[in-house]
């Protein structure tokens, strides 16, 4: 691909995240004692005119309309069963604009597959949706370029590989998007926005290791009342793990009738340290329990007189004198 | 406005019915412009990128869509990674469009699905892509449930024509 260095009026350009342009003008001008080469751009949808130092080009991501040999590595790669898009809407967020500025003709066409492949598992939320639809104008335009025919045709030319003529779209599951070397969370949340720490040995998260699972299990059996509720949740899923052993592996977690003084204590020094202030020991009740507190205002103690009490007073105005 | 120009003849009370789901899908005012001749060299089927090319010049304005019908078939485009099935074609952004009533069995109960291939084609002409949604109208024409769906838009490519027509009309 020819660089900056040979632009010529009236070639064409892309400029990122804008779409196609044309060289109108190439011109030196000398600006506070240094002479500067602008290049003037117009962009053809819409009209725009842009003024560019030569040498910043490059580094705005302007680079030249793809050749045939562009093309036809597009299609091969629309052809492809490509990897599909993260999960996680952050990563993906932030790969798919890295790939529309900076990413030339491949770049959109991986926005533009990624995020339909995407939307075969699920629709796409509506800041994705203009994302999709944007990389797809992009590339419609710069595809009609390079290829010299309509951008009707430059559309289709790629529409019947990601939607096969006769053939509906396949339902995507979301086994298909996991595996890629990130935590899978299926709503794309990181474990810092749901408040899970890795390092937290008492949250008892099921990605947890089956060593800390067991040293839980340990530390459980002598925990207060107060594990009691989360012990009862947290069984059936060690019960559940346990079928995973090693065919002849004997388990390492002893049962209530195995644990000695000894064991027990070393499972505790081994126990993680459980964070935050240790419960009030509660005192012990030897007699009846009292009866409940009312709540609210006592009652005022009532005076002691011997005097009749003093007849209501009338309300309203008093009879006129007669 | 969206005139719409008969390359062959149509049942009247079917052009009705078509502008007025046209209408309803846009809401810009819709109508049958009336008659017009195919170029002469164009032989059915016809190549539906030298039919837009050759039409003859038809009063309309600046801003209104011209949509050619004809019950003729469309040749199958053959573009770089295959044949394309066509069953319109439309200027990008531009004007003019073309649709044709070849492949609906019965077209006066059917009229619903030449109105949603009208559609897609004006929609083009809008400036709309194709679209993700199987109930849109914007939806590849060849896929097998695009036959299935109602002439209506989905949220975003509703709301996406609504804000071309008003810059377009402003």
């Amino acid at each position: 691909m020819p660089d900056m260095n040979s632009l010529a009026v009236g070639d064409r350009l892309v400029y990122p995240n804008q779409g196609l342009c044309t060289v109108t003008e190439i011109k030196t001008e000398e600006i506070a004692g240094s002479k500067l080469t602008f290049v003037s751009l117009v962009i053809i949808e819409t009209g725009a005119k842009v003024k560019v130092p030569k040498e910043k080009l490059e580094k705005n991501g302007v680079r030249r309309v793809s050749t045939a040999d562009d093309v036809k590595k597009v299609i091969d790669y629309l052809k492809s069963d490509s990897e599909k898009a993260s999960l996680d809407w952050k990563k993906r967020a932030r790969d798919n604009t890295a790939r529309l500025s900076e990413g030339g003709l491949i770049g959109l066409a991986e926005v533009v597959k990624g995020l339909q492949v995407l939307s075969e598992l699920r629709p796409l939320p509506p800041k994705e949706r203009e994302q999709y639809n944007d990389a797809r104008h992009l590339f419609v335009e710069e595809l009609a370029a390079a290829m010299g025919v309509t951008p009707a045709d430059a559309e289709d030319a790629f529409d019947i590989l990601l939607f096969v003529p006769g053939k509906e779209r396949p339902k995507r599951s979301i086994e298909e998007f996991q595996g890629m070397g990130e935590d899978g969370d299926e709503l794309g949340m990181d474990g810092d926005l749901l408040g899970l720490d890795g390092d937290d040995g008492g949250g008892g998260s099921e990605e947890s290791s089956s060593d800390e699972e067991k040293s839980e299990d340990g530390e459980s059996e002598e925990g207060g009342d107060e594990d009691g509720d989360g012990e009862k949740k947290k069984k059936p899923a060690a019960a559940a793990k346990a079928p995973k052993l090693p065919k002849g592996a004997k388990p390492s977690v002893m049962n209530d009738l195995e644990v000695t003084a000894p064991a027990a204590t070393a499972l505790a020094e081994n126990a993680p340290k459980k964070r935050g202030r240790p419960p009030k020991p509660k005192p012990e009740l030897t007699g009846p329990p009292p009866p409940p507190k009312k709540r609210g205002r006592p009652p005022k103690p009532k005076p002691e007189t011997t005097e009749p009490p003093p007849p209501p007073k009338k309300r309203g105005r008093p009879p006129k004198p007669k | 406005m969206i005139r719409i120009f008969t390359l062959d003849e149509f049942d009247p009370a079917l052009l009705k019915q078509l502008t007025k789901s046209l209408y309803t899908a846009f809401g810009v005012g819709a109508e049958h412009s009336g008659p017009v001749t195919a170029p002469h060299g164009q032989q059915e089927p016809y190549d539906a990128n030298k039919l837009l090319e050759a039409m003859p010049k038809v009063s309309a304005l600046a801003d209104d869509k011209v949509l050619f019908l004809t019950s003729r078939k469309l040749a199958p485009r053959k573009l770089a990674s295959g044949e394309a099935p066509t069953f319109g074609l439309a200027r990008y952004s531009a004007q003019r469009a073309v649709v044709t009533s070849v492949g609906i069995k019965n077209l006066a109960d059917n009229i619903k699905l030449l109105a949603r291939y009208a559609m897609q084609e004006i929609g083009h002409t809008y400036g709309l892509h194709h679209c993700l949604d199987p109930r849109c109208a914007m939806y590849p024409q060849w896929t097998p449930s695009y036959v299935t769906g109602d002439s209506t838009f989905c949220t975003f490519c509703r709301d996406t024509v609504d804000a071309k027509i008003r810059t377009t009309k402003s």
